[in-house]
């Protein structure tokens, strides 16, 4: 059995937009988070193959969740996706691990790159 | 009439635009500031703009407040005004935000570069993503009592129909400030913003 992808965004919008800008062979087993707190649960109880993750959410923020994920090594890959853009932002979430950085709105290709680079596409 | 409300995908989506260029907004203003900006969701709420006059002078009531006002024109209908609203307060320690020394700026000036990183990089960040192009107007600042806010806010009400509210809130490293955006816009914009948002939800 193929491990499911997780997205967590508060936003529905955009939710649907990265699912939608997923390989096929991953778009087909997606779970989805509406905020941090939701997305913790979610991947204390499972497995992914790989979360992206939001970072201005209510409830808890995407650093929040990379904080606890470091502590509790839940998820070994987790990719940001946020429109807080700011160098010291991504700075931070590279150091709490997370593999890489995408900048909202998502290119399609810019993405295809980052999960082929990390082996999570081929 | 004016259709004055959003259907629930159309607020998601109107949301998750501001969301952007809002980030954009704190980019740009963390690179100005050499600092970083931490940044909430913001609060996005459309309102007629009959009722700002009367709401944003008794927000406001408890003190002074600063306004900075910039018109904005992009194609198919979309332009209106965008008015800041700064408590003096917050208005006063923007120079030490900014790192301007005392004598260095008017607070006029102040107000009038911070809003216009502001205005035009959220304004532009907004309308790229809705396919649009937006152009601006000098800025101006009304910096003075409560009456004069409610008198203006009243004339610019009888111009513009609609009113869209987004509460900013920007946290810099050691110094909170707050500031409201309002954006007014006439009807026709509205029309054209629907379509927007639908063009984005069809797309999905």
């Amino acid at each position: 059995m193929t491990e499911a992808v997780l997205i967590c965004d508060d936003s529905a919008l955009a939710r649907k937009q990265l699912q939608k800008q997923l390989p096929a062979q991953l778009a087909t087993n997606v779970e989805f988070a509406k905020d941090g707190l939701d997305a913790l649960t979610r991947m204390r109880n499972h497995k992914f193959k790989v979360v992206f993750l939001d970072l201005t959410m209510p409830e808890m923020d995407g650093v929040a969740v990379l904080q606890h994920n470091q502590k509790e090594a839940l998820c070994d890959k987790i990719i940001v996706v946020s429109a807080d853009i700011q160098p010291a932002m991504q700075d931070k979430v590279h150091q709490l691990g997370a593999l890489a950085f995408v900048k909202k709105p998502i290119s399609n290709d810019h993405l295809v790159d980052i999960l082929k680079e990390h082996g999570i596409h081929d | 009439m004016i259709d004055l409300s959003l259907t629930e995908d159309q607020r998601d989506c109107l949301q998750e635009l501001v969301n952007v260029a809002m980030g954009r907004a704190s980019d740009k203003l963390a690179r100005f500031l050499q600092t970083f900006v931490h940044l909430r969701v913001p609060a996005i709420e459309l309102i007629s703009a009959q009722v700002l006059p009367q709401s944003f002078a008794e927000a406001y009531a408890d003190q002074g407040v600063s306004m900075v006002s910039q018109g904005f024109y992009g194609e198919r209908g979309v332009r209106g005004e965008s008015i800041l609203f700064y408590r003096s307060h917050d208005a006063q320690g923007i120079a030490r935000i900014l790192g301007y020394e005392p004598e260095e700026a008017t607070e006029v000036e102040q107000l009038t570069d911070i809003s216009s990183i502001l205005t035009t990089t959220f304004l532009s960040g907004l309308a790229e993503q809705i396919d649009n192009h937006i152009g601006y107007s000098a800025p101006r600042v009304v910096t003075s009592d409560d009456t004069s806010i409610e008198k203006h806010l009243q004339q610019l009400s009888f111009t513009w129909e609609l009113a869209l509210k987004v509460d900013i809130s920007y946290q810099v490293t050691d110094y909170a400030f707050h500031c409201d955006m309002v954006l007014l816009i006439p009807g026709e914009a509205i029309h054209s913003f629907q379509q927007a948002l639908d063009n984005i939800l069809n797309e999905i």
